[in-house]
């Protein structure tokens, strides 16, 4: 705040050469869109080649009545695998949203840096990065095996190993956005703990937890590989009790279809894999970007 | 001796809304907090010998502080000189945090609230607080007034809205969101937000107030509206308040206390510390020099 100004005597700046710095900005920037555009094309191609495959398989039949048993023939359809992997993905989220959406409050809200926080954390981001068909092996070993047959129930256990750390992460990331004041201001009301987290903080990121939710389920929609060793695939409808239920034995599911029919030497049965294939690309797009459209005003904090 | 204009006894019914906020008679410079003035006064609150730490780190040594009934204390200093982590002992928010720690006496109408013993609960119900940046909860501006009452208090339809409405009205606010209380209380522009923050923590009907640089994140004009009634608010509540802004401490404080490091350098009336500091230091930052 002085009023007096110094004069300090420098020597003068001598200003770097431009040429240099405008040519590693336009590299740097051509390189940037090269690898988009890559990318995105990429994408594009799959897009464009599911489509163009699996379109064709649409009719229908194709959505109401059960697949062929053993060689093709027109007026089937994968009815029993889109009920499958509903159920199937429905019985992961609902046991792995909640677990994942509760450790992430206890991270973010009371363990924090504490010593079992980190050690969670740890465990989360080593199981991020197993593969998913450990998942598949470990429902294996652990309902499969025990219960002498495979079934829908051993595949959303799978598929919830896969999405509880997903949801963790994502879930924690979005509490650790609400600010520190909102906490304060709301434990500054006399208000307990569990309440304020629950009715502001919670409040706070719902909208991002509601997205994060959604995209957990989606990331696990499309697996193959934990329904391998655990739900398997079924030609039957589901039925509540029994060798054909969810609990009972092998149930019907998108993926696993996909699998078993693309390569099948029957030109049929392959058009329907790629059917089915369009259907989940479909299903979770659309899913994925109605969420985005529905939440993105969220950041209400 | 230091003229105070609000000779409100401690205890007695808020006078109806005054329409030009009093201002302090800056007159005749004092001497020290020693006068028979400020002995006379009842304490609030008094702080005795408090030190706190930030895990290793301390950050507060040795503060002593006599917050006045009625009465607003201004908290000075340079950044990061103690001032926000002394009031967040007050209510103990520090808490929150598991590495900070505050050791000494903080006595609340003569009860020790650093004591293990304390409910934090009721202690925050009687200290409320402002906070830097306004925060109002993720509601509509109805419930956020209306949730801390519904937490403490049990009310009818009828008597909560009627709390609701007076709580605006001595946030003075009510003008400008009465057509407004369904709406998102994060719609509402900064300045009235960090009133509907004041609103919200007088709702609960607080016995002090704390104010942590209420208006650093707000334009001049909201913070005249703040000022104006902290001057207000001062005849039912006795406010604590900290703020980087020496202009604003003169204008709204009837006590100043000045910190530097952790310690509590000066501590008097607004009026001698600005006009007659006794310590260097304290000279050196009203003056500019330093901070």
């Amino acid at each position: 705040m002085s009023a007096s100004t110094v004069n300090v005597v420098r020597s003068p700046l001598k200003p770097r050469r431009m040429a240099g710095r405008r040519l590693a900005n336009g590299l740097i920037t051509t390189g940037a869109w090269i690898a988009a555009a890559i990318g995105i094309f990429v994408m594009g191609w799959i897009l464009f080649t599911v489509v163009i495959h699996g379109i064709g398989a649409w009719n229908w039949a194709f959505f109401t009545k059960l697949p062929p048993q053993g060689q093709y023939s027109p007026g089937h359809g994968i009815a029993n695998c889109i009920v499958g992997t509903i159920l199937i993905t429905f019985g992961a989220a609902i046991v792995g949203l909640p677990l994942g959406f509760f450790g992430a409050i206890y991270l973010s809200e009371f363990g924090r840096t504490g010593r079992v926080a980190s050690a969670i954390r740890a465990i989360t981001n080593i199981v991020l990065g197993v593969p998913s068909i450990i998942a598949g092996m470990f429902a294996y070993g652990l309902i499969v095996v025990p219960s002498h047959h495979y079934s829908g129930f051993a595949g959303s256990f799978a598929l919830m190993f896969i999405m509880l750390p997903v949801m963790t992460r994502t879930a924690e990331d979005i509490l650790n956005l609400v600010p520190n004041e909102l906490r304060e201001s709301a434990l500054a009301m006399g208000v307990p703990r569990w309440r304020a987290t629950l009715g502001v903080v919670v409040k706070a990121a719902r909208s991002g937890l509601i997205t994060g939710g959604i995209l957990a389920v989606l990331r696990v929609a499309g697996e193959t590989a934990p329904l391998l060793f655990t739900a398997l695939s079924s030609p039957y409808w589901m039925t509540l009790r029994g060798p054909s239920s969810y609990f009972g034995g092998p149930t019907a599911n998108l993926t696993m279809f996909i699998w078993n029919s693309a390569n099948a030497p029957d030109p049929g049965l392959v058009r329907m894999a790629w059917g089915a294939a369009l259907l989940i690309i479909v299903a979770v797009l659309g899913v994925n970007i109605l969420t985005r459209l529905l939440f993105q005003r969220g950041k209400e904090w | 001796m230091v003229e105070l204009m609000d000779t409100t006894e401690p205890g007695a019914p808020p006078p109806a809304t005054r329409p030009v906020p009093p201002r302090l008679e800056v007159s005749t410079p004092g001497a020290g907090h020693e006068g028979a003035e400020f002995d006379a006064l009842p304490s609030k609150l008094s702080v005795r010998d408090l030190d706190f730490f930030y895990g290793k780190e301390q950050a507060l040594f040795g503060n002593d502080l006599e917050i006045k009934e009625n009465r607003v204390t201004a908290i000075i200093g340079p950044s990061g000189c103690g001032k926000s982590t002394h009031l967040r002992c007050y209510n103990r928010i520090y808490e929150l945090y598991r590495d900070q720690k505050a050791a000494g006496e903080i006595m609340l109408d003569g009860e020790n609230i650093l004591a293990s013993g304390t409910d934090l609960l009721s202690l925050r119900r009687r200290v409320g607080m402002i906070f830097q940046k306004p925060s109002p909860f993720p509601m509509t501006v109805f419930d956020n007034i209306a949730y801390g009452l519904r937490m403490h208090f049990k009310l009818s339809r009828s008597e909560l809205s009627e709390r609701v409405q007076d709580a605006l009205k001595r946030g003075a606010l009510w003008e400008e969101v009465k057509n407004k209380l369904n709406e998102p209380g994060l719609a509402l522009s900064g300045g009235q937000q960090q009133r509907l923050c004041i609103a919200r923590a007088i709702a609960a009907e607080p016995e002090l107030i704390l104010m942590d640089e209420p208006c650093s994140a707000i334009d001049p004009v909201a913070t005249g509206k703040i000022e104006e009634l902290v001057q207000e608010l001062k005849s039912s509540y006795t406010i604590a308040l900290v703020t980087h802004n020496m202009q604003q401490a003169a204008r709204v404080s009837d006590y100043t206390a000045f910190f530097f490091e952790g310690r509590i350098i000066e501590f008097g009336s607004t009026t001698q510390i600005f006009e007659n500091p006794a310590e260097r230091q304290t000279e050196e930052y009203i003056t500019g020099r330093f901070g």
